[in-house]
């Protein structure tokens, strides 16, 4: 009998310790950066470099969110509400970006809108996508828009489809159904959605790289300032960076979990 | 008049065989039956959420079939009673006249006396889940019944009210039905509900229409082994 109890404590210590060694792990590696990056944060936010960083941050990702949610709504209510040949296979593709690792997917967009006669098409007219601003917005889309979907999916799944029905019933066609039901509705899911695409956009780095380059001052987001002033040694201006990233990714995180994301489960199971 | 003529449908594993109802215009039609013999997909082919695979659903001579839910007029009530749970009862009341664009004070008029004969006047400003079960069951009947439907559809309407309730909810759907002679087709499996409230009633069993008639026919005498041995189950239960 006591050998049981003292493996049972013995057993939930040794979880106690594995959740104790990630959370610290995880806490420890982030401090360390704001520690360094706090005391010249003011005069690091002052700078020109920094500054155009965080401004191209913002417009690029608001922009390529903005995106992503146009083409995730429809697309979303149609993967989960409609039946047709193929379905599996559709889903598969695009859920295909999320699996690339980030700089393959900026190689196959860098090639796509280089040379090829449709490259060659959009930049006649008049749009570029390669070394430009243009080209780390459709980046970050590309990257981030199965992201967008996933947490859309997954909210339509939950709405009741028989709500819409019963709107139906009531004289909506089906496009008012889903506006005047299925949208409101998923109204927590769409700004949970809207938040961890956005903070993704904002960190997105290999495939903007790919495509639009790493020129200071021209595509220079906050994670292109990161890297160029590593590799330059500027660890203040980098550090700045960073911490901003931290920042950003910290509150997208809490905004994430309240519109309704992912919370820490209070189990079930009142183990002794 | 409603008529069913030869429905087949298939859901996964579910079929519905051959169904044949006639439904005389303002009657209060009874679906008979245990769990799972496709009472609810009856009526969910009747409104249009699901087209036949074969067979015709007609309307006073006119084929639904190329019908969308919106054009068919159909009030559908389910089981929990699926009210919008971003709307207060108020706008789920009035959610069909909006959509029909009628005038504010049409609308104001209409909710006033739907509310009044469904007693619900103190819960407008209410969202559902803070609804009893009586409470949300009256909203979504008064939301049905107010766009005036041609058919209203009830899936087991009492299934979820407490006895008492269940008691009080199975008269006043009877006063509704006798005050608007709405013609109503009610899916239920309980059988005092069924002989309480039918006109008419039929008995289906694993897809199939077993019997129709009167309650007094299908109760006291039995034409169907099965009507036979599900009532005569119910008695020794009872």
């Amino acid at each position: 009998m006591k050998l049981n109890l003292n493996t049972n404590k013995i057993f939930t210590n040794l979880i106690a310790v594995f959740i104790v060694t990630l959370a610290g792990f995880i806490l420890c590696s982030i401090t360390t950066i704001l520690i360094k990056g706090m005391p010249n944060f003011g005069s690091s936010l002052l700078s020109r470099e920094i500054q155009f960083a965080i401004k191209l941050s913002f417009f690029t990702s608001v922009i390529s969110t903005l995106m992503c949610i146009i083409f995730s709504i429809p697309v979303a209510y149609g993967m989960v509400r409609l039946n047709f040949p193929g379905k599996r296979l559709v889903n598969t593709i695009l859920e295909i970006p999320m699996a690339l690792p980030p700089i393959v997917a900026g190689v196959a967009l860098l090639i796509l809108f280089g040379n090829t006669a449709f490259g060659n098409f959009l930049s006649d007219a008049g749009l570029k996508f390669v070394f430009t601003v243009q080209g780390i917005i459709m980046a970050q889309f590309f990257v981030n828009v199965p992201y967008m979907l996933r947490i859309i999916k997954a909210t339509v799944e939950d709405i009741d489809p028989r709500l819409e029905f019963v709107a139906r019933t009531l004289g909506c066609n089906r496009m008012q159904s889903f506006f005047k039901v299925t949208l409101p509705l998923a109204k927590n899911g769409l700004l949970a959605g809207i938040v961890i695409t956005w903070a993704r956009a904002i960190g997105e780095f290999g495939a903007a790289l790919m495509l639009a380059g790493a020129t200071r001052l021209k595509t220079e987001t906050l994670p292109v300032s990161l890297f160029l002033n590593m590799s330059t040694g500027d660890l203040e201006l980098a550090m700045a960076a960073a911490s901003i990233l931290i920042i950003i990714s910290l509150l997208s995180l809490f905004a994430f979990q309240y519109f309704g994301g992912t919370r820490p489960e209070q189990s079930r199971a009142n183990i002794i | 008049m409603l008529r069913l003529k030869n429905i087949y449908k298939r859901l996964g594993d579910f079929n519905l065989k051959d169904i044949n109802m006639e439904i005389n215009e303002g009657e209060y039609f009874v679906i008979l039956g245990p769990t799972g013999t496709g009472k609810t997909v009856v009526l969910e082919v009747i409104a249009g959420m699901y087209r036949p695979d074969r067979g015709e659903v007609c309307f006073k001579d006119e084929n639904l079939h190329f019908f969308y839910p919106e054009q068919r007029e159909i009030g559908f009530v389910y089981q929990d009673y699926a009210l919008f749970p971003h709307l207060t009862v108020e706008k789920n009341i009035v959610f069909g006249l909006k959509i029909k664009s009628l005038p504010e004070a049409t609308i104001q008029k209409k909710l006033y006396a739907m509310v009044e004969m469904l007693g619900i006047k103190h819960l407008l400003h209410r969202y559902p889940a803070t609804l009893s079960g009586g409470e949300q069951q009256r909203t979504a009947l008064a939301r049905a019944l107010i766009t005036s439907p041609r058919i209203l559809l009830l899936d087991e309407p009492l299934s979820a009210l407490d006895p008492r309730s269940k008691q009080v909810f199975q008269e006043e759907l009877k006063n509704i039905h006798q005050t608007l002679k709405t013609t109503t087709l009610h899916v239920t499996h309980d059988f005092n509900e069924a002989k309480f409230l039918a006109d008419r009633l039929c008995v289906m069993h694993e897809g199939k229409v077993v019997l129709v008639g009167t309650p007094e026919e299908i109760f006291h005498q039995p034409k169907n082994n099965f009507v036979a041995e599900f009532v005569g189950l119910k008695n020794i239960a009872q």
